[in-house]
């Protein structure tokens, strides 16, 4: 049996390519108002500490929107990863142990989530509108009255420390984008989440296996939730039990600034990760111009809502023009034939 | 050619069109359902603690609902469209904060209050309306860059101060009640309810709103603008939850630049409890209040068994997952929703009874 050699189609990643112009030129704006933002280069390496917890939930999420799905309750898990982490090393626990346990517990979570969505049906808005409340909780109440801090340095090394003037915390997430990255691409369970996000009747019809796949996103998605919760823990120091539920919006924000459907099926996760770096370093130097985090956050909407009203307005032209121009091929055709 | 029969004649009668029995009106209507289970919670609550039963705790668990009843009738407008909106809670913040320091600075009366209260509410309303309905993006894109731009106004116009001398004269209305268990904010709270009601049910655009969430193509073929109708649904939404953010400031006669900022999901989780579904065309104003009375009473009457506030948020949950469950309409569409098997074991049950 032969097997059919295609040529892979390749689109020019236009997004990708927009995103990246705006990084550099956001770097470039910045190095030249503010002293201390370049700091020989490795003050701008720093920087990106400060947000690869949102990256890596960004990276999560990523996968869930790409389903067509969507899970609210990634930032309530990352505070509970937060908080038990920090419970146990309060208590004496090894720093591993309390990874190990932070991360099985928030993927534990995540599992729940998938089965909901997956096996019982119901929309994962909801589901995860609902467990987002109750994990809150829980955080809240494991951490207590006195929230844990003060880690030892084994641990709060992963949120601080550096290797070769790259941040420990920006290794992850680079290790957890690059591993995405090649799961989605490159993969049979990356192209199932892509078809199911772009069309399940197909995915159905194709025999995919969907359950099993939502289920594994959203138990992925919560182990990434746990990842982040732990980079928050070391990089704090602390761990209140609202630790990671500021980040859902801004990883939200970061997945749909980098071009991913909210509806499903289209999107790159390469061009999710630039989006983190537009948006992080964006915060980082309105921080450090002065500005508070609130107007920040005010800057981050109105940024979300431009590049989309381009994004959407760019595609709609292209995508009527292109109608039109089948149009008038299919009625040029039949004015040949008769 | 005279031997074809016509179709119509020539098909068996349709099992579907046999009528329900009489009494399931009672369980399929959620408002009902919901009021029930209102009665069966304070009924519990009463034996267990009798100062449950009492006109000053009636008296706060309504007055209590009243802000969260504003955002969820206006999620209601919005989530009966087939839309969602994030920002309810940030334009709630937004109005108590501008009207707040108008009253504190400028001794402002209630009636201009509440007016520029609806006012913000609906300028702010509009910034979505725009985005949705004209611009055409996805409502949950568009809401969600609105709430942080709405937060981050809160916090630029608040400059850091905020609200915390409101005159008696207005905060009495949270306090002061009319009968015994009825508060003054409840009575200016309902003619709002029956409006958004009467609106939903027997106008043509409350119609169309359906018509619109149930299924939007149809709408469009049946000369319905759509559009339009999102538009004004976001721009109601905005209304309504203005006048929530006046709502807040007599109930809690003060707002901070962070008013606001977890009430969005309680609002939506309050319309989903009351019967509104997500995916459009089911639900009702009167549901919004009733939803967020009953998610009041039930947190009350968890504090009242000496559960600690930390875990109302789960209580919150757990009720959405109830009232989401039990729902079945919101798994259609879905993967484990397999039609064929389901329609056959109820066209089964439906012969059988």
């Amino acid at each position: 049996m032969t097997t059919l050699e295609l040529p892979r189609r390749w689109r020019v990643p236009a997004w990708g390519l927009a995103l990246l112009v705006a990084i550099v030129a956001e770097l470039c704006y910045f190095t030249l108002t503010t002293r201390q933002f370049a700091g020989h280069g490795t003050g701008m390496l720093a920087l990106s500490e400060q947000f690869a917890p949102t990256g890596v939930l960004a990276m999560g999420l990523a996968m869930v929107i790409l389903t067509g799905n969507i899970d609210l309750s990634c930032g309530a898990s990352a505070s509970l990863a937060a908080v038990i982490a920090g419970t146990i090393l309060e208590k004496g626990g090894s720093p591993v142990e309390a990874i190990l346990l932070a991360v099985a517990v928030s993927t534990l979570f995540g599992l729940f989530n998938g089965v909901i969505v997956a096996y019982v049906g119901i929309d994962s808005l909801l589901v995860t509108l609902a467990t987002q409340f109750i994990i809150t909780s829980i955080a809240t109440s494991v951490a207590g009255a006195s929230p844990p801090f003060g880690f030892p340095g084994a641990f709060t090394l992963i949120g601080q420390g550096a290797v070769n003037d790259v941040p420990i915390a920006l290794w992850v997430f680079l290790v957890i984008a690059l591993a995405i990255i090649v799961t989605v691409g490159h993969t049979n369970v990356g192209r199932s989440m892509t078809l199911i996000g772009y069309n399940l009747r197909a995915a159905q019809y194709a025999g995919i296996p969907i359950r099993r796949t939502l289920t594994a996103v959203f138990t992925l998605c919560g182990a990434a939730a746990g990842v982040a919760g732990v980079l928050l823990a070391a990089y704090y120091n602390s761990a209140q039990p609202d630790i990671g539920t500021d980040l859902l919006l801004p990883a939200i924000t970061a997945v749909i600034l980098g071009g991913m459907d909210i509806f499903g099926g289209r999107g790159r996760i390469g061009e999710v990760v630039l989006a983190v770096f537009l948006l992080g370093y964006l915060s980082q130097g309105m921080l450090i111009e002065g500005d508070s985090s609130l107007s920040i956050t005010m800057v981050t909407g109105l940024v979300l809502i431009g590049a989309l009203v381009l994004k959407f307005a760019f595609e709609r032209n292209l995508r009527q023009r292109l109608t039109a121009r089948m149009q008038r091929l299919r009625t040029l055709s039949r004015g040949a034939r008769s | 050619m005279t031997t074809a029969k016509n179709i119509e004649t020539a098909s068996p009668p349709r099992q579907d069109l046999r009528a329900r029995p009489r009494w399931t009106w009672l369980v399929r209507r959620r408002e009902i359902l919901v009021s029930a289970a209102i009665v069966v919670v304070v009924a519990a609550s009463t034996a267990v603690h009798p100062y449950f039963w009492s006109s000053s705790n009636i008296a706060f668990i309504f007055a209590d609902s009243v802000v969260i009843a504003f955002l969820a009738l206006g999620e209601s407008f919005v989530m009966l469209g087939r839309g969602i909106d994030l920002s309810v809670g940030a334009i709630m913040g937004l109005s108590a904060i501008v009207v707040g320091f108008q009253i504190q600075n400028h001794n402002m009366t209630l009636l201009p209050a509440v007016l520029l209260g609806a006012l913000v509410g609906i300028v702010l309303g509009l910034g979505n309306a725009v985005l949705v309905g004209v611009v055409r993006l996805p409502p949950i894109i568009a809401t969600l860059g609105t709430l942080s731009v709405y937060s981050g106004l809160e916090f630029v116009v608040t400059n850091g101060n905020q609200v915390d001398t409101i005159p008696s004269s207005i905060t009495n209305l949270g306090s002061d009640t009319v009968l015994p268990g009825i508060p003054v904010i409840l009575l200016l709270t309902l003619p709002f309810v029956l409006v958004s009601a009467l609106v939903l049910r027997h106008t043509r655009f409350g119609r169309s709103i359906y018509a619109v969430g149930d299924d939007a193509e149809a709408a469009y073929r049946a000369g319905i603008g759509v559009q339009r109708v999102l538009f004004a649904t976001y721009a109601i939404s905005g209304l309504l939850s203005g006048l929530g953010g006046v709502a807040f400031l007599i109930y809690t006669s003060g707002a901070s630049s962070t008013t606001g900022v977890g009430d969005n999901l309680t609002a939506i989780a309050a319309a989903i409890i009351g019967g509104t579904a997500l995916t459009g065309g089911v639900g009702g104003a009167v549901g919004a209040l009733v939803g967020s009375v009953f998610l009041t009473v039930t947190l009350t009457a968890l504090s009242f068994v000496h559960v600690a506030d930390v875990w109302q948020p789960a209580g919150v949950g757990v009720l959405v997952l109830l009232a989401v469950v039990y729902d079945s309409r919101s798994r259609r569409g879905s993967v484990a929703w397999r039609p064929r098997k389901r329609q056959r074991q109820r066209q089964s049950q439906r012969g059988t009874r």
